[in-house]
């Protein structure tokens, strides 16, 4: 993979080396048409081809982004309101991701989604604590944004 | 209406949105019960909000003065990775220094899975 | 009305950094001022960056990092001191 974005920069080079012009944009031109030479001949790398791996990042972006304004706005609306009615708790629930690199992803990702703060890690059982402002109205959801969240964090990290 | 006071509204908007924002959180800091509610209007609004702000700003910049500023960039990414951090580490401390949580919270299984493992720990010792 | 709606969001967000001092004050616990106090920081951050755009400058684009940078250290010392006892510990047993 770190051979693939070597070989795009080469290429970028070589592009403002032909045209003897060096800014950004032509350099931004080149490393654009590296990316399709190397998406063409994706097939003859040992590797898989990087770009995919790009893409699960953007993914893992807009996701984030979308929770993260839901959760804004949940929490504002709470504040809001005349009379809270709130029940606050701390539940558990499991994950299948071990490493550290991934569990902190997870977490600091989790921590930022509606209605959850996560409190404890239990590492060895895979095991996560959350403080929840609602627990019978968030418990479902911040399950399902786990999940996903899972996924995609697997799919960017292995 | 001229580009610029296109970009002006366009900041304007982002800047009294996030202004909004944190002046809500704060006033989540008098109206939730305990530490650990107060926590979420901290760590989500507050994160946000700063957020719009500083992009406000990087347009403001960017275009107006066509001074690109990385120095903003690089505080959104800051902000971005160390605010669900202290969250969660005042949260943390915050239970193991033994701050209870508020009359209405209706569960609570970390202590339920603290008193067990106490117990097992115990009558390993016991034996 | 640029300027005029740009004092008018530095008013609040001064608002909400009296709001906060007031949890510091009264806070029940130590862990609430720890959290109003590093809130305080991120609308300082606030208030820096509509300042710059109010002035036209870029001269205080370096304060925003550095407030950043003291806010999460002095929050995660204080963390470390309630959890511990200690800010830096010698031994580490784990």
């Amino acid at each position: 993979m770190t051979m693939q974005i070597l070989l795009n920069l080469l290429i970028a080079m070589v592009w403002m080396l032909l045209h003897d012009v060096w800014n950004t944009l032509t350099f931004t031109i080149g490393f654009i048409l590296g990316f399709f030479i190397i998406y063409s001949f994706r097939r003859f790398f040992p590797t898989p081809f990087y770009g995919r791996k790009l893409w699960a990042i953007l993914k893992l972006i807009y996701l984030f982004g979308i929770d993260l304004m839901m959760s804004s706005i949940v929490v504002i609306g709470q504040v809001i309101r005349p009379r809270l009615n709130i029940q606050p708790g701390i539940f558990k629930m499991e994950t299948k991701l071990k490493t550290e690199w991934e569990l902190a992803m997870l977490v600091n990702l989790l921590t930022l989604t509606p209605g959850s703060v996560v409190m404890e890690i239990a590492p060895e059982e895979g095991i996560l604590y959350v403080h929840a402002m609602d627990v019978k109205r968030n418990k479902p959801s911040v399950i399902k944004t786990k999940n996903k969240l899972e996924d995609v964090i697997i799919e960017v990290m292995r | 209406m001229s580009a610029k006071e296109i970009i002006e509204a366009v900041v304007l908007v982002m800047v009294i949105i996030g202004t909004l924002m944190n002046s809500l959180s704060s006033l989540g800091f008098i109206r939730l019960p305990d530490v650990y509610n107060r926590s979420h209007a901290a760590t989500k609004s507050i994160t946000l909000g700063i957020l719009f702000i500083l992009l406000g700003t990087f347009i403001h910049f960017l275009f107006v003065d066509n001074y690109f500023s990385v120095r903003l960039l690089l505080g959104i990414v800051f902000v971005f990775l160390t605010a669900p951090v202290t969250g969660h580490l005042i949260v943390r401390s915050a239970y193991r220094f033994g701050v209870k949580l508020s009359d209405t919270s209706i569960k609570d299984e970390l202590a339920e899975d603290l008193e067990r493992a106490k117990k097992k720990e115990a009558r390993t010792e016991g034996t | 009305m640029f300027d005029t709606l740009l004092k008018l969001s530095m008013f609040l967000l001064t608002v909400s950094i009296v709001i906060a001092l007031y949890r510091v004050i009264k806070g029940p616990s130590l862990s609430d001022r720890i959290l109003a106090l590093d809130s305080i920081g991120y609308n300082v951050i606030g208030i820096v960056a509509v300042l710059s755009m109010l002035l036209n400058s870029h001269a205080y684009l370096e304060t925003i990092l550095l407030i950043g940078i003291l806010a999460f250290l002095s929050t995660v010392a204080l963390c470390k001191f309630l959890e511990r006892g200690v800010v830096i510990e010698r031994k580490r047993n784990h």
